[in-house]
């Protein structure tokens, strides 16, 4: 690359950050209409680079990673309890405090690794500004899933088997990871990303971790007279293997896992 | 030309309406759906009820006049019952997918594709009569084999319209979306939910044909027990698949 071109770079995000470059990624501008909860819902639809434009720009940063997260709790607070309609009582209040939980602590522990990741694929941003962008990441996935909500209240209330819910449940988290892997890779074009591949594979890890919490926190869908099973360790896949292969047997689709 | 326009916006029939629909009238449908008319919503529901109406009819009638009415009833009602279950989400896919297609005119957009699937429905209605009863009754000999035909007739024809009414929309939503290719990423996308939705609400609403044998009912007793892909799974294992 020469020196010209170099500087000709128009995606440079230390040049942005200077105010002397312009970025061609569509969408990467000032967020318009103030940063309220209103407008970041409708920004995370429509142009979600703006919001990662702000929060890159120091332009209430602090207050855009509040209303992300206000948003995500919210979203998956109603989701969790459609999900926990499946088996009523406990379940109510248990299946979204725990998918709250999971998903949080999923992306807390997955936030360095995309901080690092996003810097070897030649992101330049500031930590502050991976760490919204993986909020609004979340945010979008909990937006998606109310869009869901009355997908997963019909099948719900009608499915009788464990495994079928849980099945719906992950391919519709497939789903929002998908947008929201998609978010991740046009954010980190617009910060100067050179390669995406270290993104796409943050994203595979992200979507592991959240699939082995799903086993970790289990029972998320079923009752259970446990709340808990910390204390047998298994791979999300021999847990699925297992469930699945129980309710292949003819005549055990039910609401109750442990039977 | 303004006659024509003039008369489209202001007090078109609904069978001008209908006729329009069915030509995939731009100016019609620009008019619904960018100026956001109003009157649009209602003239799709009537033409959404009376078609899968009369169609719905066609299909109980085999088993008399008390299940024609219950499909009657029951057919638009899957329609209206899977856009408010998918509603929301076929406005944020639209928002998401880079469309720029919201909630209101997703809606409409649907709406819409419907009302011409019904409209082609209700057009055949009266062949499929014909034909329907020139197949065996539910309690002549030969019921099971009429009762086969009766459901791959149906399913074929229901299948057609819904074909030729989505080619019809997909046409018209890559047009009204920000790109073509969004366009038609948010189209399959409302496609694939909408089937997907669409079939375990038939499940929930059944009986539709009576299989020969079984009652005449407006539900089946527990119409929320198991769901429609639990039933095509338990019917593989029955066939010694699994």
């Amino acid at each position: 690359m020469t020196h010209e071109q170099t500087a000709q770079k128009p995606s440079d995000p230390l040049a942005l950050r200077q105010g002397n470059g312009s970025n061609p990624v569509k969408g990467y501008e000032p967020l318009e209409g103030g940063c309220n909860l209103p407008n970041l819902i409708g920004a995370l639809l429509k142009k979600p680079l703006a919001i990662i434009h702000d929060l890159e720009a120091q332009k209430n940063p602090g207050k855009i990673i509040t209303c992300l997260i206000l948003i995500s709790v919210a979203c998956l607070s109603a989701f969790g309890f459609v999900v926990g309609t499946f088996s009523w009582n406990a379940q109510l209040w248990a299946a979204p405090l725990k998918i709250v939980l999971g998903l949080f602590f999923s992306g807390l522990i997955c936030l360095p690794s995309l901080y690092i990741f996003s810097c070897l694929g030649g992101v330049h941003a500031r930590f502050q500004t991976i760490a919204g962008l993986l909020c609004s990441l979340v945010a979008l996935s909990g937006l998606l899933f109310i869009g869901f909500t009355p997908v997963v209240w019909l099948f719900s209330v009608s499915s009788t088997s464990v495994s079928f819910l849980g099945v719906l449940l992950i391919l519709l988290w497939g789903i929002c990871v998908v947008f929201g892997c998609v978010l991740a890779l046009r954010a980190g074009r617009a910060l100067g990303m050179t390669n995406p591949i270290h993104i796409i594979l943050w994203c595979l890890v992200f979507l592991i971790v959240t699939l082995q919490m799903t086993t970790t926190l289990r029972p998320i869908v079923g009752a259970d007279a446990k709340l808990f099973h910390f204390e047998e360790k298994k791979f999300f896949l021999r847990h699925w293997g297992e469930q699945v292969m129980h309710d292949l047997r003819p005549g055990t689709f039910n609401r109750d896992p442990s039977n | 030309m303004v006659n024509h326009s003039t008369r489209m916006r202001g007090s078109a029939s609904f069978f001008q309406n209908a006729g329009a629909l069915c030509r995939g009238d731009k100016r019609l449908l620009t008019f619904w759906i960018r100026e956001g008319r109003r009157d649009s919503i209602p003239v799709c529901m009537v033409l959404i009820t009376l078609g899968c109406g009369i169609y719905g009819s066609v299909i109980g009638f085999r088993q008399g006049p008390e299940m024609a009415c219950y499909v009657a009833l029951k057919l638009p009602a899957i329609i209206f019952l899977t856009l408010c279950v998918n509603g929301l989400l076929n406005g944020l896919l639209g928002l998401v997918l880079g469309s720029e297609i919201g909630l209101r005119q997703s809606l409409r957009f649907l709406l819409t594709g419907y009302a011409i699937m019904s409209v082609i429905l209700g057009a055949l209605s009266p062949v499929i009569l014909f034909l329907n009863l020139n197949m065996p009754g539910p309690s002549a000999d030969g019921a099971l084999v009429g009762h086969a035909a009766t459901l791959l007739l149906h399913t074929a024809v229901i299948a057609l319209a819904g074909i030729l009414a989505h080619i019809r929309l997909l046409s018209c939503v890559r047009e009204f979306a920000a790109t073509r290719r969004a366009g038609t990423h948010t189209f399959m996308a409302w496609l694939l939910g909408n089937l997907f939705v669409g079939a375990q609400i038939s499940w929930n609403l059944r009986p539709f044909f009576v299989s020969p044998g079984l009652d005449v009912e407006f539900l089946r007793p527990d119409p929320f027990n198991g769901n429609f892909y639990e039933a095509a799974f338990r019917a593989m294992q029955n066939l010694s698949f699994f």
